[in-house]
């Protein structure tokens, strides 16, 4: 097939000339008008007050925006650096004290052990939560003030020392300041809370959550070797523990869950019968301080310490 | 504000710049150590203890 020749192209009309328009404004006369000048004139316009208002706040907000984003800046990770500089210092201290002074190995019977000598603002034990990590470690110090829960997470006074009959209440930063209890509400019944002494290791176990607690016999997870000694406390202590459950999330009024029996402010059970419990505290949800979130845990085991030794419990998760 | 700082910064460019890379690092370093751990106590955002 022969190619078709070119069609033939529209003609282009003539080119219509648009006289150019005479521009008949004079220059001078938007001169007092600061609106027109921007794009006309090169010299920058001369600022009114109103136009200086305008520029002053808009600078003001977009300042205040930068220092409240520097703000979450430092609290998330400046104050993780401060922390962690303080809770080196603690440590160094508490292990310094542990290899100075020589203590007499604890008595064998367990009720009756050497009381620690708690000082405010001091390290006097070392915790360790093994599912987060064997990098998880932190030394406890006496005291829940700010100060005190700058260097790391804090041992509420008048509250049980560990492995003491009673309620062994720590307090620690969720967000910021190390964070050491960032993940507490990823801790499942049965975890492992490890704490040491200069004498002994404590085994604390997560208790069964609110959901487990019927039914505990016949759920599988309760035959497994970590849940051993682990059992809704009130199937085996009674009424008075039936609220103590692995984990809760409480107003910031609700001391009584670090009380001996926790939620019995006025306690019937007398410390010989009182479970050994471990209850840690931080706020929820992250972010904020409008709830609690409270884990209770009980010991299961102790181990004296001795050199070269650790915990079997350690190398769990 | 920024303008009006800038305009009264004194010497070459470079150091103005220089300067105001100062000016900076210094109001930074005033919020991170002088008035956020002063603010941070007072806002509702890590209040880990039970009452």
């Amino acid at each position: 097939m022969p190619p078709r020749p070119p069609r033939p192209r529209p003609v282009d009309p003539p080119t219509e000339v648009i006289p150019r328009i005479e521009d008949h404004y004079d220059d001078d006369y938007y001169d007092d008008d600061d609106d027109y000048d921007e794009e006309e004139k090169d010299a920058p316009p001369s600022d009114s007050l109103a136009r200086k208002a305008v520029r002053g706040v808009g600078e003001a907000l977009i300042t205040l925006g930068l220092v409240v984003l520097l703000f979450v800046v430092y609290e998330v990770y400046v104050t993780d650096l401060l922390s962690a500089g303080k809770q080196e210092d603690a440590t160094a201290a508490l292990d310094s004290e542990w290899s100075s002074n020589v203590v007499t190995p604890p008595p064998a019977d367990p009720n009756r052990q050497s009381k620690l000598n708690l000082i405010e603002g001091k390290a006097f034990a070392k915790m360790y939560i093994p599912v987060f990590g064997n990098d998880w470690k932190f030394s406890v110090v006496e005291g829940t003030t700010d100060k005190h829960l700058e260097i790391g997470p804090g041992h509420y006074k008048d509250t049980a020392q560990p492995g003491e009959p009673g309620n062994f209440s720590i307090a620690g930063h969720r967000v910021g300041k190390g964070a050491p209890f960032n993940d507490l509400d990823l801790l499942r019944s049965c975890d492992a809370v490890v704490v040491q002494t200069q004498t002994q290791w404590f085994v604390y176990r997560v208790l069964p959550m609110s959901s487990e607690v019927a039914g505990w016999a016949s759920n599988p997870k309760s035959k497994e070797a970590a849940c051993a000694g682990v059992a809704p406390l009130s199937t085996t202590l009674g009424d008075a523990y039936a609220k103590t459950v692995g984990q809760e999330i409480v107003l910031p009024t609700k001391g009584e869950v670090i009380a001996p029996v926790p939620h019995q402010v006025n306690g019937t059970v007398p410390p010989e019968k009182q479970a050994r419990l471990l209850t840690l505290t931080t706020c929820h949800p992250r972010f904020s301080d409008k709830q609690r979130l409270i884990v209770h845990a009980i010991e299961t085991k102790s181990y004296p310490v001795a050199d070269g030794f650790a915990p079997p419990e350690m190398t769990e998760g | 504000m920024y303008g009006w700082i800038w305009r009264h910064l004194p010497g070459p460019l470079f150091l103005r710049v220089i300067e105001a890379v100062v000016l900076v690092a210094g109001i930074v370093a005033l919020l991170m150590f002088v008035v956020f751990p002063w603010a941070e106590p007072k806002l509702p955002f890590n209040n880990v203890t039970t009452e």
